[in-house]
């Protein structure tokens, strides 16, 4: 950020140009001829204009320019800065293509003109002129000048802005209005140094960030600002947007990214520390101006969700305890079928080792037979653990997750449960499991769950359904477009009354005597917390027919 | 279990043959071909209850014992046909003595323990 001396060899102002009258600056070119000289040639980017006049700095500016432009800083405050603060956008294509054509006209460098709009002055006319003779290539002088407009133009102007003030303060929700022209300069400098990703550029200079959010200022603040900053009032929040950012300084960092790459606005998710010292969650809106728009306004927006996503929480360990309330009724329902499962190993344990002893009490006792029956009970007794621990993982209080799950293992394991009630009620199950399916994330638990109660919904289904004749049960997975998967699972029972079809995943329907409905209920309500969905239709073969889908893994953010 | 069973009765100085379900009991069954039946109640295609009424019909000299988890059904396997019903895990001296008596053999001498 360079400004140079004011030239002490000033050319006189040409003809036209009034020297009490017109509003007059010299600009510093040092830093974009590179600019110049591309434009002059025919490249250039289509924002250069920006580019350009927030590299050329002002070095010098009468009385009369600091008038025109209204600003309450004094000159000094004026000098050093971009061309582009102090020139109204509407106006920044006319003057970026004169100081071109001007300082690309070597040697003469000579006098141009062109009629523009401006509050202060009727017929405006901007004049650009340079040093004959190459004097001083990288120094322009830029004059406004006119017939004075009355001072009716200047209340306009300003109940304007008192409108907008007002219209500011009593809009609802939080709003700060902010300048953000300072940032507009150092992007300049970055561009010329050629950096192109700041995302990149800013690894390791996080001062850059830190310089910005002293630099950036609030110039105003509303009502509501100021009740969810916890301030005393809007007055205080106006000053560099330093505080905004405390909580949340990556926030800082990616809303000058999405600036610096030119976008229209930046939304997230940020927590900000109050004046008063609260944490809150907030989603924070960022709109940056676009030329022809006033550049020294960017809004940002605040919404507080610190409730919103406290009920959130709350709503999702609901659904947990919902879904482990529900998976232990459904352990109720295999209480036989887990006896029964359990037995199985303890039972071969027992026998076992009473065979063991006989062999060993023998007069020679057959220690080839002990050894051989010993291992099988110690396979029973890990085969009897591994059913517990199943067992107790679908009871067990557990967080819901998303780890990547493989789900024909997820089916594999579901069908462990209710193998003995297939069993128990000569049930055929035939299952075509896809090869090499996507892993897809979930919470292991909660889809064994929904595969179990779909399981036995059929289970039930056909138990209602006349003898062992022929019942069956087919399971199918498959993949879907897009990384996803399906799991479909068909019985040969009565199916679903037509009626019902709407109404199966209500919670607390059931057609059965001893059921609760809430089965269907959780299977529904887990999978929609998977983002997935799940149907309920009738074969056309007869009997009912379940799908669910689970989208694949969300591309990397 | 049915190679727990199969290695007691072989300490037991019993000789026997296993099965993986009731279907291939019955195609290798011939009436007079094994002394005794032991069978569960649940098993995979066709449950103990369907075994027992079809020998009641084709073999109804073949005594059977019934041992299960499931011992609310030992009513039905008794109806069927079967001699008794054990429920799981088995007394094993209670089963060889069981045997013993069904097969009319000298009761042995059996180890204390």
């Amino acid at each position: 950020m360079t400004g140079g001396a004011p030239s002490t060899t000033a050319p006189v102002p040409p003809p036209g140009v009034g020297p009490e009258s017109a509003a007059c600056w010299e600009v510093d070119l040092s830093d974009v001829l590179p600019l110049v000289e591309a434009v002059a040639t025919g490249g250039g980017w289509p924002d250069w204009e920006a580019a350009l006049l927030h590299g050329a700095r002002i070095v010098d500016v009468n009385a009369r320019g600091l008038e025109l432009v209204g600003a309450p800083v004094g000159q000094q405050a004026m000098i050093g800065q971009p061309v582009a603060n102090f020139c109204p956008p509407e106006s920044w294509a006319i003057l970026a293509e004169l100081i071109v054509a001007v300082a690309a006209d070597r040697p003469a460098h000579a006098l141009r003109t062109s009629g523009i709009h401006s509050f202060m002055f009727r017929n405006a006319i901007l004049s650009v002129w340079g040093v004959p003779e190459d004097g001083l290539p990288d120094r322009l002088w830029v004059a406004v000048d006119g017939d004075m407009a009355d001072d009716r133009s200047f209340w306009a102007v300003r109940a304007s802005e008192q409108r907008y003030r007002r219209l500011l303060h009593h809009l609802p929700g939080a709003l700060l209005q902010v300048d953000a022209r300072a940032v507009g300069a150092i992007f300049y400098e970055l561009r010329s140094q050629g950096v192109t990703d700041l995302a990149a550029h800013l690894q390791g200079r996080e001062e850059l960030v830190v310089t910005a959010r002293k630099l950036v200022r609030v110039t105003a603040a509303n009502h509501g600002a100021a009740q969810l900053f916890g301030a005393a009032d809007a007055e205080t929040l106006v000053g560099p947007i330093d505080y905004v950012f405390a909580a949340s300084p990556d926030t800082a960092r990616r809303v000058m990214i999405a600036h610096f790459e030119r976008r229209r606005s930046h939304g997230e998710l940020m927590k900000v520390r109050t004046f008063d010292g609260r944490l809150i969650d907030v989603q924070l809106t960022v709109t940056f101006p676009t030329p022809p728009e006033r550049l020294d306004v960017s809004l940002l927006s605040f919404e507080d969700v610190t409730e919103r996503l406290r009920t959130e929480v709350q709503l999702r360990q609901l659904q947990a305890d919902y879904s482990r309330a529900a998976r232990i009724a459904t352990l109720g329902e295999l209480a036989s079928s887990i006896a029964h499962e359990v037995n199985q190993p303890l039972s071969a344990i027992a026998m076992n080792a009473e065979t063991s002893l006989r062999w060993l009490s023998r007069d020679e006792p057959n220690l080839a037979k002990v050894d051989a029956l010993n291992r099988r009970i110690a396979d029973s007794a890990r085969h009897a653990s591994e059913i517990v621990q199943r067992i107790r993982n679908m009871a067990a209080k557990h967080a819901p997750e998303r780890v990547p799950l493989a789900l024909n293992a997820v089916v594999e394991e579901a069908l462990l449960f209710v193998g003995h009630d297939l069993e128990a009620r000569a049930i055929t199950l035939s299952a075509a499991m896809a090869a090499a399916l996507p892993d897809v994330p979930g919470d292991r638990v909660q889809l064994q769950q929904v595969i179990v109660n779909l399981l036995l919904n059929s289970v039930q289904a056909l138990a209602q359904h006349g003898d062992g004749g022929g019942r069956l049960i087919e399971l199918r997975t498959e993949a879907e477009a897009g990384g996803g998967v399906r799991f479909v699972i068909r019985d040969n029972g009565p199916g679903i009354a037509a009626e019902d079809l709407d109404r199966v995943f209500d919670g607390f329907f059931t057609t059965k005597a001893d059921g609760m409905g809430i089965g269907l209920a959780v299977c529904q309500s887990i999978i929609a917390a998977h983002g997935g969905t799940i149907v309920a239709a009738n074969h056309p073969d007869g009997g009912a027919l379940f799908r669910f889908s689970l989208p694949g893994r969300p591309a990397a953010a | 279990m049915r190679e727990a069973l199969d290695d007691l009765l072989q300490v037991a100085g019993l000789s026997s043959r296993t099965y993986a379900g009731a279907a291939a009991f019955l195609d290798d069954h011939a009436p007079g071909r094994f002394d005794l039946l032991i069978t569960d109640l649940r098993m995979p295609q066709m449950d103990g209850v369907e075994l027992l009424r079809r020998l009641a019909a084709t073999d109804p000299g073949l005594p059977a014992i019934v041992v299960t988890s499931d011992s609310p059904s030992c009513g039905q396997a008794i109806e069927a046909g079967a001699l008794a019903c054990l429920g799981k895990p088995v007394d094993d001296d209670a089963l060889l003595l069981l045997i013993d008596v069904v097969l009319g053999r000298e009761r042995r001498e059996r180890p204390e323990h």
